[in-house]
C-alpha cells in the first residue's frame, strides 16, 4: 500500500511541476510540442530513476561531506549517457531539445528526489518514487505541450486536429505562451483545491 | 572597433534580444523563487552575475586547454558542473573570510547557483556560439557572454521583484494569488521581450 | 587531514568510475552519430542535385565542396554545406548549384529554430525561394535581395540566406580558380 503511495505521489498531490514549480526550465522551455514534451520527459524519467537507484545503493558508502558533489557526478554521468543515446538514435529529437539535455544535470527535480529521498531509502522505494515523479513530471510536460501544440499550431503530434479555418495563435508556442499556460494551470488547480 | 561592435552586440542579444530568463527559458527557479523581495532580488542577481562571469572563464579554459587537447569532449557537462559547484563553494568560503559584510548578504544565495541552470546553460553556449563567419567565440568574447548573461538574468528579475512587491497590494482572485499571476506577469514580460526580437545589427 | 584525504579519494573513485563508463558509451554511440551525419549529408546532396549519380569530393583551402557527376562522369552541378548562426541555433543547408551557378535546390540539415517560426523552414515548400536564384540575389528582401522571408521568422530566413550566399562565392571563385588553371 505505501509502496503504491510512493509512486502516485508524483502525479497529484505532489506534482513536481504544478504544485511544487521544480524544474521549471526544461518545463517551459520544450513544451512547443507534444513530441518534445514526451522526449523531455522520458529523458528526464531515465535519469530519475538511475541515478536514485545508484545513489539508494551507494548511500551507505558515500561520506555525507562529499555527498552533493558525488550525487552530481552520477547524475551527470546518466546525463551524458542520455545525451549520447539519443544523438545516436533520435538526432531529429536531439537537435530539438539540444540545449536542454545537458541541463538536466540542474533539473532540481533530480537533485531533490536524490538528496531527499533515495539517500534515506532502500532501492525498491527509491525505484518508485523516481519512476513516479518522473512519469509525473512527464504528465504535466505532456498536457503543456497538448495546450500549447493545439492552440499554436492547431495540431497535436504533427496532425492537424483543428480545421483549417482555425488561425493558429502563434503566441502560444512562443515564449510568453510557455508561462500564460503554466499560470492558468496552476490558477485551475488552486480554484479545485479550495473546493 | 570591430572589437567593439562584437561587445556591443553580446550585450544586446544577451540582455534584451535573447533573454537567458524570458526568451531560452534558463534560470527560471530563481526567477520565480527569489523574487518575491526588492533587495533578495538585487542580492541575487550580484551573485549570479559573479558566478557566471567566473564560470564562463573557467569553463572555456577547461574546455579549450584539457577536454580538447585530450579528445575527451564527450566529458564535457561534469567538467562544467563539478567546476561550478567547487567554484561556487569557493567563493562562498573566501567571501565568508575576506568580505564578512558581502557574505551576509551574497551568501545565502551562493549555494542556490549550482543548480541555476543559467550557468551551466552559458557555460556550454559559450562553447557552442559562433560569429556569422563561423568563428568561435574566443575567450574574452566567451567572459563576456557570461558577464552580460548574469546582467540580462539580473535585469528582469529586478525588474520581476519590483512588480511582485506591487502585486501584493493589488486585488488578484483568490485562486489566481501566488504562483498563477507570478507566471501571467511573466509571460506579460516576454511579451514585451519579444518586440526586441526584431533589432537588427 | 586523512578524513578528508579518504574524502577525495572516494570522490576521485566515484569519478573514475563514471568516467570510464562514459568512454565505452561513446565508443559505441560516437561511429554511429558519425555515420548518421554522413548517411543525412549523401541522402540530402542526392535530393538538392537529382541529376548527379555520383559525387566527388574537393577542397578548395578552407572550402570543401562536392562535383555532382551524372552516368558518364561529366559535370553537371555542385553542392555544398551551408552554416550560419540563425535565431536558437547554427542551422545547416544542404545547396545543390546548377552549373552556371544558379540554386538547383536547398534542403535544411540541421535546425532547432522556434516552431512555428523560424523552424518553417523545414516546410517542404520552403526551397521554392531559392531555386534558380543567383548570387546577387542571394539576400533578405529586406537587405535588398530576392528572397520572401518567412513571416515573424527574418533572422532564421537571413541565416539561411547569408551563409548561402557566402558559400557560393567561395565555391564560384574555387571552381573559376581550377579552370584557370
Amino acid at each position: 500500500m505505501s509502496a503504491m503511495k510512493e509512486f502516485t505521489k508524483g502525479f497529484i498531490k505532489e506534482n513536481p511541476v504544478f504544485i511544487m514549480a521544480l524544474g521549471l526550465c526544461p518545463t517551459l522551455a520544450v513544451t512547443s510540442s507534444v513530441e518534445n514534451a514526451l522526449g523531455m520527459g522520458f529523458a528526464a524519467t531515465f535519469v530519475l530513476v538511475a541515478s536514485n537507484i545508484f545513489i539508494s545503493l551507494l548511500k551507505n558508502f558515500i561520506p555525507s561531506q562529499v555527498r552533493i558533489p558525488a550525487y552530481i557526478v552520477v547524475i551527470a554521468s546518466f546525463v551524458t549517457i542520455v545525451d549520447m543515446v539519443m544523438h545516436a538514435f533520435l538526432p531529429p529529437l536531439h537537435a530539438k531539445l539540444g540545449l536542454f539535455i545537458p541541463l538536466i544535470v540542474v533539473n532540481c527535480i533530480i537533485l531533490g528526489r536524490a538528496e531527499a529521498f533515495a539517500s534515506k531509502n532502500n532501492v525498491y522505494k527509491s525505484i518508485l518514487d523516481g519512476l513516479g515523479m518522473g512519469l509525473g513530471f512527464t504528465f504535466s510536460l505532456t498536457i503543456l505541450g497538448v495546450i500549447r501544440e493545439i492552440l499554436g499550431a492547431g495540431q497535436l503530434l504533427g496532425f492537424n486536429v483543428l480545421p483549417s479555418s482555425y488561425q493558429p495563435m502563434l503566441v502560444a508556442i512562443l515564449a510568453p505562451g510557455a508561462f500564460f499556460t503554466l499560470g492558468f494551470i496552476m490558477a485551475v488547480i488552486n480554484l479545485v483545491k479550495k473546493k | 572597433m570591430e572589437f567593439l561592435s562584437r561587445i556591443f552586440t553580446i550585450a544586446i542579444a544577451s540582455i534584451f534580444v535573447q533573454n537567458y530568463v524570458l526568451s531560452r527559458f534558463l534560470g527560471l527557479c530563481p526567477y520565480i523563487g527569489v523574487s518575491k523581495k526588492l533587495d533578495s532580488a538585487a542580492g541575487m542577481g550580484m551573485a549570479v552575475i559573479f558566478v557566471m562571469t567566473l564560470a564562463s572563464t573557467f569553463t572555456w579554459l577547461i574546455h579549450n586547454y584539457i577536454l580538447v587537447p585530450l579528445g575527451i569532449e564527450y566529458l564535457q557537462t561534469i567538467a562544467f558542473i563539478l567546476t561550478i559547484a567547487s567554484l561556487v563553494q569557493f567563493v562562498e568560503m573566501a567571501i565568508q573570510k575576506m568580505a564578512p559584510a558581502l557574505y551576509k548578504s551574497l551568501g545565502v544565495f551562493l549555494p542556490l547557483i549550482t543548480t541555476n541552470c543559467a550557468v551551466l546553460g552559458v557555460a556550454i553556449l559559450n562553447i557552442q556560439s559562433t560569429w556569422p563567419n563561423g568563428d568561435k567565440f574566443n575567450f574574452i568574447y566567451s567572459v563576456l557572454q557570461g558577464f552580460f548573461a548574469g546582467v540580462g538574468f539580473t535585469f528582469v528579475l529586478v525588474l520581476m521583484a519590483g512588480i511582485r512587491e506591487r502585486l501584493d497590494k493589488a486585488e488578484v482572485p483568490e485562486s489566481m494569488k501566488g504562483m498563477p499571476i507570478s507566471f501571467i506577469v511573466a509571460g506579460c514580460m516576454a511579451l514585451a521581450f519579444l518586440g526586441f526580437a526584431g533589432l537588427k545589427f | 587531514m586523512k578524513f578528508y584525504l579518504k574524502l577525495g579519494a572516494i570522490l576521485l573513485l566515484i569519478a573514475s568510475i563514471a568516467s570510464g563508463i562514459l568512454a565505452v558509451v561513446n565508443n559505441l554511440t560516437d561511429p554511429i552519430i558519425k555515420n548518421n551525419q554522413l548517411e543525412t549529408e549523401k541522402l540530402a546532396r542526392k535530393e538538392v542535385l537529382s541529376l548527379a549519380i555520383t559525387f566527388e569530393e574537393k577542397i578548395d583551402k578552407d572550402f570543401k565542396y562536392y562535383c555532382g557527376k551524372d552516368d558518364n562522369g561529366k559535370i553537371v552541378g555542385y553542392t555544398f554545406v551551408a552554416f550560419g548562426p540563425g535565431y536558437s541555433s547554427t542551422i545547416k543547408t544542404m545547396v545543390g548549384v546548377n552549373l552556371d551557378f544558379s540554386i538547383e535546390n536547398i534542403k535544411i540539415i540541421y535546425q532547432a529554430e522556434t516552431p512555428g517560426l523560424g523552424a518553417n523552414c523545414s516546410n517542404p515548400d520552403f526551397p521554392d525561394r531559392f531555386k534558380t536564384l543567383t548570387v546577387k540575389d542571394m539576400k533578405v528582401d529586406k537587405d535588398g535581395g530576392k528572397i520572401a522571408s518567412i513571416t515573424g521568422a527574418t533572422i532564421s530566413t537571413r541565416a539561411i540566406s547569408d551563409s548561402i550566399n557566402k558559400g557560393l562565392t567561395s565555391l564560384i571563385k574555387a571552381v573559376t580558380n581550377k579552370e584557370g588553371k
